[in-house]
């Protein structure tokens, strides 16, 4: 009823209007987000600058200068049952030059240390509940940070009637939108820096983490071209997820002793102030 | 006139140092509608800025507060003075690690590494083997004091050309399964007024401990916490202090009642340093969020937050004495707008009151429109980039405004029109 009127009164708006005036931009949350300070679009020229050399300066900088290739660890929560399992071997497929490992009750800090003499350069460690995989940490190394995820509604590749052996070996294309808060950045820079930086564009593997309202949307989609080559269809080959960030760490994991970035716990009513407020 | 005015402006300078390397100067006004960008200045070039310049340690050089010691990662120490800019620089490579602790005694410069070794420069140069140190601080009060401590390495008081401690903090008895407790001191501090007997440590295993060096090694008081302390400075009254944690919380606790007794809200990461304002009543914190935070000590509410682009490593208050800003001298010989900083010395409150309506009226006749006065007072405490967007709101506000009257009184008409309609009906007659 309620929205029969209200379109009632959109088009008598519109008569109003006429047609000269152009499409009005709809109000949603994201639209009317929040003016956020730490946003670079936000800046002037001299923070600007700033905040580039902070970025430039930060510990993720040398993979971004292209000076190494990335190897990542995958392990799970101890004995994880065969999602979680499925999920790692898929997350090795999607992620180039990674392998994945079962934890045989190692703590996170040995793992991190092993890693280090290793030449790892990131670890993933997913965690289980009730069968389901739902959190995921991710660690940078060999000094930091360190991010912890909540990861929910995932999907792997069977539970889409998908197959995983369609997932090729080639070196994805990667995505990260709307990473614009400083926050932000630092979290789409630290999940870009799990790819080899150089995609094999052969394999027409996109990979996407599709930041809205502070959920981190993971899709991996095959494209091919129209004939034409003005669009291109999209193919979903799996798995999916959503993650959503609970707590940034300075240097690896260390919950007890180490210095937070940034942490929502026990302070989210201090920093939610708002609906329209998003931190990444 | 006073009653024009209800609180009297006071500035307040800030000195920050970030982990990226830039070291800034902020002046803070404590009537909040002075703060703005323009009273935060960078004192080193951010581009000339390398990996390895992270400032890890900060203090003052002496008491008058003029001159500031400043430690880079590289173990490079710089003087800063506050009128002059910097003025000598000093390489500490007598050992591995970053610089954990400045000093002045004299004129003796007192630098501690996180390896443990604590050099004095002067006339007889001397070099002390302390035990892997995570602080080192000068007292105040008697500066041939200085006290360390680190990860399993308790805190010692030591004097200057003594080769033994002074003081050497015992540990706690073994817990009741005869385990040892274990230590890690994070920070600590001389309580001032003590004539450093009284000292104040807090840890990364979460204790906060009071020691009197002329009572017993062992602390006097013990504060447990179940988060990893990260900074301590000493508060308003003696035997409170004020300390930071690993999670974002800041607390202040009392050691008399070995309790917390205070929070001050608002940080969403790791406090790295905190200090206070003692004329003003104020806290100053920084953490790892790059926020800096200004709290009233009495209501503890945030007065005062600012984003300061990288991560926050270190915070001075001036208190004994004051810096104008630099920035502000170069701005009066670019353009004839008073700028209030730098009048301020000089003139009195009611002077800068009036210079400051200038500005709002100078302000838009550079513009092309005139905005309404409610809005003038809006657009000034922002920056000129800003103020367009926000005009350009208000009219789009203004324009939704008119197009919802318009449908209301569609929309009036129409029930109108139906009422009468109902009324011709032959139903509603009978």
């Amino acid at each position: 009823m309620a929205r029969g009127k209200d379109r009632k009164k959109r088009k008598l708006e519109k008569k109003q209007e006429g047609d000269d005036i152009p499409k009005k931009i709809p109000h949603t949350l994201e639209s009317l987000r929040e003016k956020d300070e730490t946003m670079l679009a936000n800046q002037d020229t001299e923070e600007q600058e700033e905040a580039q050399k902070d970025i430039e300066l930060d510990e993720l900088s040398t993979y971004y200068e292209n000076s190494y290739e990335p190897k990542v660890l995958i392990t799970f929560s101890d004995n994880p049952h065969s999602k979680t399992r499925i999920f790692g071997k898929e997350l090795t497929r999607i992620i180039p030059n990674s392998i994945s490992r079962y934890r045989q009750r190692s703590s996170v800090k040995r793992i991190v240390q092993s890693g280090i003499r290793e030449g790892i350069t990131d670890v993933i460690i997913i965690n289980e509940n009730q069968k389901q995989p739902n959190g995921f940490l991710l660690i940078h190394l060999p000094d930091g940070p360190t991010a912890h995820f909540r990861l929910s509604s995932c999907k792997i590749t069977p539970e889409l009637r998908k197959d995983h052996k369609e997932i090729t070996t080639h070196r994805p294309e990667v995505m990260l939108n709307n990473f614009s808060t400083r926050l932000g950045m630092t979290v789409g820079r630290m999940l870009g820096a799990l790819f080899h930086y150089e995609p094999q564009f052969r394999g027409r593997r996109a990979v996407t983490f599709h930041n809205q309202r502070d959920y981190i949307f993971f899709r991996h989609h095959r494209y091919e071209f129209t004939k034409d080559g003005k669009r291109a269809k999209l193919c979903e080959l799996g798995p999916r997820f959503t993650l959503k960030l609970i707590s940034l760490q300075q240097g690896t994991f260390d919950s007890k002793h180490g210095d937070y970035e940034w942490i929502i716990a026990g302070r989210r009513h201090q920093l939610e102030t708002s609906r329209r407020k998003f931190f990444l | 006139m006073n009653k024009m005015m209800p609180t009297l402006d006071k500035e307040i300078d800030i000195f920050v140092t970030t982990k990226i390397g830039s070291f800034k100067h902020i002046k803070y006004h404590t009537d909040a509608t002075k703060n703005n960008k323009k009273c935060i200045e960078n004192l080193i070039d951010v581009k000339t800025l390398q990996k390895e310049d992270s400032i890890t340690c900060m203090s003052w050089g002496n008491v008058a507060q003029t001159e500031i010691l400043i430690a880079k990662k590289t173990q490079q120490i710089d003087c800063y003075d506050t009128l002059q800019g910097f003025t000598k620089s000093v390489t500490a490579d007598f050992s591995t690690g970053h610089v954990v602790g400045l000093g002045r005694h004299k004129r003796r410069l007192l630098a501690a590494l996180s390896s443990g070794v604590v050099k004095i420069w002067g006339k007889q140069e001397a070099e002390m083997q302390v035990g892997k140190l995570d602080r080192m601080r000068m007292c105040a009060d008697d500066t041939t004091l200085f006290a360390t401590g680190g990860e399993e390495n308790d805190l010692k008081v030591w004097r200057i050309g003594e080769a033994e401690p002074a003081f050497s903090a015992k540990n706690l008895p073994n817990d009741w399964l005869q385990l040892r407790q274990p230590i890690w001191v994070s920070d600590l501090t001389f309580l001032p007024g003590s004539n450093g007997q009284l000292l104040a440590v807090c840890s990364r295993y979460g204790y906060v401990r009071l020691y009197d060096t002329r009572a017993q090694r062992r602390p006097i008081a013990n504060v447990e916490f179940k988060m990893a302390a990260t900074c301590i400075a000493p508060s308003f009254d003696d035997r409170q202090v004020l300390v930071g944690f690993g999670r974002g919380q800041l607390h202040q606790v009392d050691l008399r009642n070995s309790r917390s007794d205070k929070g001050f809200k608002g940080c969403a990461g790791a406090v790295s340093d905190v200090a206070i304002a003692r004329n003003d009543r104020l806290v100053v914190s920084v953490s790892l969020d790059r926020q800096l935070r200004i709290h009233s000590y009495d209501t503890k509410e945030m007065l005062y937050r600012q984003y300061l682009t990288s991560k926050l490593s270190c915070v001075l208050v001036q208190t004994e004495s004051t810096t104008p800003l630099r920035k502000g001298e170069v701005e009066i010989k670019e353009e004839t707008e008073p700028e209030t900083l730098e009048k301020e010395e000089s003139a009195d409150e009611m002077d800068v009151l009036f210079d400051n309506m200038e500005t709002i009226t100078d302000k838009p006749k550079k513009k092309k429109a005139p905005p309404e006065p409610t809005e003038s007072k809006r657009v000034k405490p922002s920056l000129d980039g800003s103020t367009e967007s926000q005009q350009d709101e208000a009219s789009q506000e203004e324009a939704i405004y008119n197009l919802l009257r318009s449908t209301e009184k569609q929309k009036r008409k129409r029930e109108k029109q139906k009422r009468e309609k109902r009324a011709k009906s032959v139903f509603y007659n009978a």
